[in-house]
């Protein structure tokens, strides 16, 4: 190879940009935390609406009796499709993206540990994202719905005469598939949380100053690392089911479906709190700041996160008490997920303590952290409910569990996400989103969430199974359904006002400066947004309010408060 | 703060103290953590498949796994005298190391693809029973992280020779001994799983 003189050199150099010099990609080249952070968010707001769009298409199916608008296979596709891409493509690449934003920020650091390998799990969540959805393509997107029962998920070649019901076509193969890549970006994905958070945090921080949203996101993480690994192992002993002819879920071959179920339920149930967790430290963040107190009692929802964490681990079983399982074991988790929810309840308890007495703020986003605790409190109750097993026998697969799960996930999850979304738009962009858009998106997503969930409840009790295509008119069924109809089309709007708010924001928004909120953490104590190394000076730590004893010097925390 | 650059991810500790293990160290320890959890849920598999069907005998003599098993087992002391080489700079041994570690893997892939052809012969197949299935799923998943954890050992035997790996700058080397080391352990578990519980039931 022939060298060159440097003045060559210089004249490549000026001819021609590199590629990871131009726009695009300075995007795709990128292992910056806030890059991949923001890609994780927007990708996860895509799938967002595609999700949002068949959860549409299902309600408008079932708006009246004996709906003609899907046929009962395409109904199967898209709530098979709405449940697995809401929580793999929606919900878990949104709040790692949070976490990509805004964990490092607030530890001090200037990167993830891993940021090579935080790009690839980035990148293998929008090609693992891509694929699930490419099903559609075929006419043959998973059908089985998001858990994906055996026998139903097995192939009619392999399932012999005893099976009940198989599929045939490629429909399970995408979804087992699309899971195991996404599995190993979450891997890549949380491993890298575990090490950024316990190795990289700034001088002083130590594990008892860490903001509770990295808190809720290392326990997260660490649910990722241990859960993961069972719903992997489950769909590639689905996958050699289907294509060498093993015989893992065929009773009639010796093997049995029900340890699917166990398997993907002790992935699944912990999968529940890591969608949930980091909604509490978002929760944990948004409240104290706009109470302009102190979290109350940090060391109880710190440690009741880490006591969720373990439980998460017992209870898998509760979605199974209607399938036989001996007496001892339904006592058993019956009681494991009567537990669970103490740890729950005390962080709502340290919420509604931290606002009282507080001088509160309404903003959209505090607006929205208030709405995630009414919601999710009672999803919470529904859930509690569901604990009790003779109750659980009654409506299990009904539309009263599917009532409970989106007061969870939608007004729980979804609620802290805009929250959060409201909360450091600001940091990220620059600008602040428009307050009176953001109120009215939070009162028309209120009123649209209880419209939808709420006669789900009474649904479920009438005894409406989940997961049919139509149902007949003279059920009494009729209004509720029309009334759930009419809800989820409210919140499609207020989802268009977040998009149009957006979108006028970044025109025009209003300019944010580095601290809009008057906030505690460090992330606010850099510019907006930040620059690629983050800090100008890694900040050193005295208290759990690192940003707000800077700016209150005479009466910082680390003088007055004791830990 | 964290720089990448070739394989190596550092940090730079911008208050000068030196503390502990390196960030890639633990990053390896929780991958092997997940990875661990993905045999711990096979092995739960095939126990509640076994204790669901009861007293599962293979059709075939233990001599050829029992020295299988010698030989992997066995491969973790050239692994560990390639590990200790490179610390102290010694390229000549972590090469002889790394070799025979990497010779040594082959030599146990090879046996089982023997003990597999036996058993096919003998039309013991992963769909003819359902002790099959999980025979071969079981072994099958250790044979493909031992075939992993070759070519692990010759990337890094080939980046030896062209004189990589420094004392201080040798990570791929660890990760591969700390992935070795993992692999011969899960098979001490599968082992006694597989080949030694229906000997003990009889």
């Amino acid at each position: 190879m022939a060298t060159r003189t440097i003045g060559e050199s210089i004249r490549l150099t000026k001819r021609r940009k590199s590629f990871s010099e131009s726009y695009i990609g300075e995007w795709i080249m990128t292992i910056d935390h806030k890059k991949l952070g923001i890609m994780y968010m927007v990708t996860a707001f895509f799938f967002f609406l595609v999700g949002g769009t068949e959860a549409l298409l299902v309600r408008t199916q079932l708006a009246v009796p004996d709906g003609k608008v899907l046929t009962a296979e395409i109904y199967n596709q898209l709530f098979t499709m709405h449940g697995t891409t809401m929580i793999f493509l929606f919900v878990m690449p949104m709040l790692t993206g949070f976490g990509n934003y805004v964990v490092p920020l607030m530890i001090g650091a200037r990167d993830m540990a891993f940021p090579r390998m935080n790009a690839f799990g980035y990148w293998v969540v929008l090609f693992g994202g891509l694929f699930l959805s490419a099903s559609f393509l075929f006419g043959q997107a998973p059908n089985a719905g998001w858990f994906n029962y055996a026998p139903l998920n097995e192939l009619t070649t392999g399932c012999g005469a005893t099976a009940v019901s198989c599929t045939t076509g490629l429909n399970t193969d995408f979804w087992a598939l699309g899971i195991l890549m996404l599995g190993v970006s979450s891997i890549a994905g949380s491993l890298n949380f575990v090490v950024t958070i316990l190795k990289m945090r700034a001088p002083g921080m130590t594990i008892n100053r860490m903001p509770l949203f990295t808190w809720m996101t290392l326990i997260t993480a660490f649910l990722l690392l241990f859960s993961l690994p069972s719903v992997t192992a489950a769909s590639i002993l689905l996958l050699l089911d289907r294509h060498i002819g093993t015989h893992f879920y065929q009773a009639g071959a010796g093997g049995d479906p029900l340890l699917w179920q166990h398997l993907f339920w002790s992935f699944g149930h912990p999968e529940v709190y890591i969608l949930i967790l980091p909604a509490f430290g978002m929760i944990s963040e948004i409240l104290p700041v706009f109470s302009r107190k102190p979290i109350f009692g940090y060391t109880f929802i710190a440690w009741s996160g880490v006591a969720i964490g373990f439980l998460s681990f017992t209870v898998w079983a509760h979605h199974m008490f209607a399938v036989g399982l001996p007496m001892v074991a339904q006592a058993f988790f019956a009681t494991s997920t009567t537990l669970i929810a103490i740890p729950t309840a005390v962080k709502i308890f340290n919420w509604i303590a931290t606002i009282y007495g507080g001088k509160v703020r309404f903003t959209a986003s505090m607006m929205f952290a208030v709405g995630f605790i009414a919601m999710f409190l009672i999803g919470g109750l529904n859930g509690a409910a569901l604990a009790v097993v003779p109750f659980d026998y009654q409506v299990t697969d009904t539309y009263f569990v599917i009532s409970h799960l989106h007061y969870v996930l939608f007004g729980g999850t979804v609620f802290a996400v805009f929250g959060g979304i409201f909360y450091w738009f600001p940091k990220i962009s620059g600008r602040l989103l428009n307050e009176r858009l953001g109120k009215w998106q939070f009162w028309l997503m209120l009123v649209g969430v209880n419209l939808t969930f709420f006669p789900m409840h009474i649904l479920g009790l009438l005894g409406m199974p989940r997961r049919v295509y139509t149902y007949a008119g003279n059920l009494g069924w009729n209004e509720l359904n029309l009334l759930s109809t009419i809800g989820a089309f409210i919140i499609a709007v207020s989802i268009m006002v977040f998009v149009w708010n957006f979108i006028v924001t970044l025109r025009s928004g209003e300019k944010a400066g580095d601290d809009p909120w008057d906030a505690y953490t460090l992330e606010w104590d850099t510019s907006s947004p930040p620059k690629a190394y983050n800090f100008e000076v890694i900040p050193t730590v005295r208290s759990r309010r690192p940003f707000y004893d800077k700016k209150n010097p005479d009466i910082a925390d680390w003088k007055t408060a004791t830990h | 703060m964290s720089y990448a650059r070739g394989e190596q991810v550092g940090t730079i500790d911008e208050h000068g103290h030196e503390g502990g293990r390196s960030i890639n160290w633990w990053g390896m320890i929780f991958f092997i953590a997940s990875e661990a959890l993905i045999f711990a849920n096979f092995i739960a598999a095939y126990l509640y498949l076994e204790i669901r069907n009861g007293n599962w005998q293979l059709p075939s003599e233990l001599t050829y796994p029992l020295i299988n098993t010698g030989i992997l087992l066995a491969s973790s002391i050239p692994a560990r005298f390639a590990g200790a080489a490179i610390v102290k700079g010694n390229q000549r041994n972590l090469k002889i190391g790394l070799f025979f570690t990497a010779l040594m893997g082959a030599i146990f892939l090879g046996g089982q693809v023997y003990e597999y052809t036996g058993l096919f012969g003998n039309h013991f197949t992963p769909s003819a029973t359902i002790f099959g299935s999980s025979f071969f799923m079981l072994t099958g998943f250790h044979g493909l992280h031992v075939t992993v954890g070759v070519l692990f050992l010759v990337i890094c035997l080939l980046r030896s020779l062209r004189g990589d790996f420094t004392a201080k700058n040798h990570f791929a080397v660890q990760a591969a001994e700390m992935y070795w080391h993992f692999v011969d352990g899960v098979w001490i578990v599968v082992f006694s799983l597989v080949y030694l519980l229906p000997l003990i039931r009889g």
